[in-house]
């Protein structure tokens, strides 16, 4: 079962007495397992601000998203933690996805804390993670701001792949990387979705990494999506 | 001579409990009203050496060579003359437009400013230059953004923001880094129009850093290619795209989406721990014995200079 986008709009009031603006309406889609669907149009559209709503971090004005059949702004207690873990985000820019004050390992632990995974096993856990992603251990041992952006992108998706996620969003997650090192995160993306059966909605203005990408895809214009 | 900007051998270091060297020797010109690029990674160097030239390095850096500006060099200007310098004839667009504007003065002030300091030109006068420079990067009213906050503005607004806060005085050497980065096509294409129209008309020379190479190729003249502080390929940019020679060269342009984001394996090294032998023959798919033991020299030949044994 997957992810299913109903009706989703989403209105703002800019200030406090002027009318609500509309970012887009009607808005309607799925992600499957194993699939990406690839999502572009140019900045400031709401290509974001769907992701966000997706993995229920901001609320629609209308609409709804299903998970597993039931909606998604309706879960409590542990139905709501099992879904806040199987669909994830990951952001454009790594280095604010992780807490400046804290060395990578002590960012990754603390993930493994919340599953209740008992305190042995953590490290061969972030072990394997970091072969998959490729990686070296020594990484463990810096602060976010002594990793490059590169570096920080493969963490910030192994540590998602640690809570052992279903879907992610993707928004923008090569747009602050350089070509060559765009190419090994894209490829990587790849070949951790075609392991895991990952779902990946790609948000990016980008045509050309969501061509490689995308199984299927639509463009956020004029505050519509058109599938292609 | 008679180059708008001359660096020779500029080598930059740090001092500290463990003093590195991240920029070992390099060596370009930029004519006057040439565009040149430098490409390369993060972290291979390339806005050290923008920041070398404008003299903003902090005061730990150690700068050796030389850049001479209009034959005039740089590294022993006082710092007043310096000031004069900046922003007049010699700008920069920094990276990351919203964190280089100020957030507490409005977009008309921050415009405004740089004609009042190096013109000093009157209210009315400075506001005139800056509603032009905002129609001049699209936006359609201008009078709407000069009581405008750069925490109301999409990174693509900043960006062009900053665009022409630099653009404002027509410098005569731009120093633009990253100015594509974030930015979605089309306002890509704005930037692009801007840089080509600024050097176009107002004859302005472009040192362009950027990892960006539709960009890149667009827009430059010339293109330097660096990696892990050093110039491993340096030519014309259509020799350039024609066939790259350099091994990473070759990497980065597979790397494109139009040739299959093939990556190049492994990591850029960090600029304090710089291989042995020549710098890339960890990740070089030509590696040979002597790439492992000896450093390669840049050599010119044909239009171009590449610092590779394969190339020798």
């Amino acid at each position: 079962m997957g992810l299913k986008i109903e009706k989703l709009s989403k209105r703002y009031g800019k200030g406090l007495f002027s009318r609500e603006t509309e970012l887009f309406r009607d808005v309607s889609f799925k992600l499957e397992a194993g699939k990406t669907f690839g999502l572009t149009g140019p900045s400031g559209t709401g290509k974001s601000t769907l992701g966000k709503i997706i993995v229920g971090l901001e609320k629609p004005s209308q609409g709804d998203v299903f998970y597993k059949g039931s909606s998604i702004f309706e879960l409590r207690g542990s139905e709501k933690k099992v879904f806040r873990r199987k669909v994830q985000m990951m952001f454009q820019d790594p280095l604010d996805a992780f807490n400046p004050r804290k060395k990578i390992e002590r960012s990754l632990l603390d993930i493994l804390s919340l599953l209740k995974i008992p305190g042995s096993k953590g490290p061969d856990k972030i072990r394997l993670m970091l072969k998959t992603v490729g990686l070296n251990e020594e990484v463990l041992l810096r602060f976010p701001a002594q990793l490059s952006g590169g570096q920080l992108q493969r963490l910030a998706l192994g540590r998602i792949l640690l809570l052992e996620p279903a879907f992610i969003i993707l928004d923008e997650p090569t747009s602050a990387l350089d070509v060559s090192v765009q190419a090994q995160i894209l490829q990587l993306l790849k070949k951790v979705q075609a392991r895991e059966k990952l779902g990946y909605l790609l948000i990016s203005h980008d045509e050309a990494v969501v061509r490689f990408m995308a199984d299927y895809c639509g463009k956020l214009e004029h505050g519509s999506l058109s599938l292609a | 001579m008679n180059s708008l900007l001359d660096v020779k051998k500029l080598k930059v270091g740090f001092e500290g409990a463990k003093p590195v060297n991240v920029i070992s020797e390099v060596s370009f010109s930029i004519q006057k009203g040439e565009n040149l690029a430098l490409v390369g990674e993060s972290g291979c160097g390339k806005s050290i050496i923008a920041h070398a030239i404008l003299r903003l390095l902090a005061p730990e850096a150690r700068i050796e060579g030389s850049i001479l500006f209009k034959g005039r060099e740089l590294l022993k200007l006082s710092e007043k003359e310096m000031a004069k310098l900046r922003g007049n004839e010699l700008a920069i667009i920094f990276q990351n437009a919203s964190h280089a504007l100020n957030p507490v003065y409005s977009i008309g002030r921050q415009l405004a400013e740089p004609l009042r300091i190096h013109q000093k030109s009157g209210k009315t006068d400075a506001t005139k230059k800056v509603l032009k420079a905002l129609a001049q990067l699209g936006f359609s009213s201008p009078e709407k953004y000069l009581k405008f906050y750069p925490s109301w503005g999409s990174g693509g607004m900043n960006q062009r923001f900053l665009i022409a806060s630099s653009t404002i005085l027509e410098p005569e050497l731009l120093i633009a880094d990253e100015p594509s980065k974030g930015l979605d096509p089309a306002r890509i294409k704005e930037v692009e129009r801007e840089l080509w129209v600024l050097g176009k008309e107002a004859k302005s020379s472009l040192l362009l850093i950027s990892h960006d190479l539709g960009f890149v190729r667009r827009l430059a003249d010339k293109i330097a290619v660096l990696y892990s502080g050093e110039i491993v390929e340096l030519a014309k940019t259509s020799v350039f795209f024609k066939q790259p020679r350099h091994p990473y060269s070759q990497g980065l342009l597979g790397s494109l989406p139009e040739n299959g984001f093939v990556p190049i394996p492994g990591l850029a090294p960090a600029l304090c721990e710089s291989p042995s032998g020549c710098r890339f023959h960890p990740r070089c798919p030509f590696q040979k014995e002597k790439c492992l033991r000896e450093h390669p020299e840049l050599k010119a030949r044909e239009e171009r200079a590449v610092r590779c044994f394969l190339w020798a």
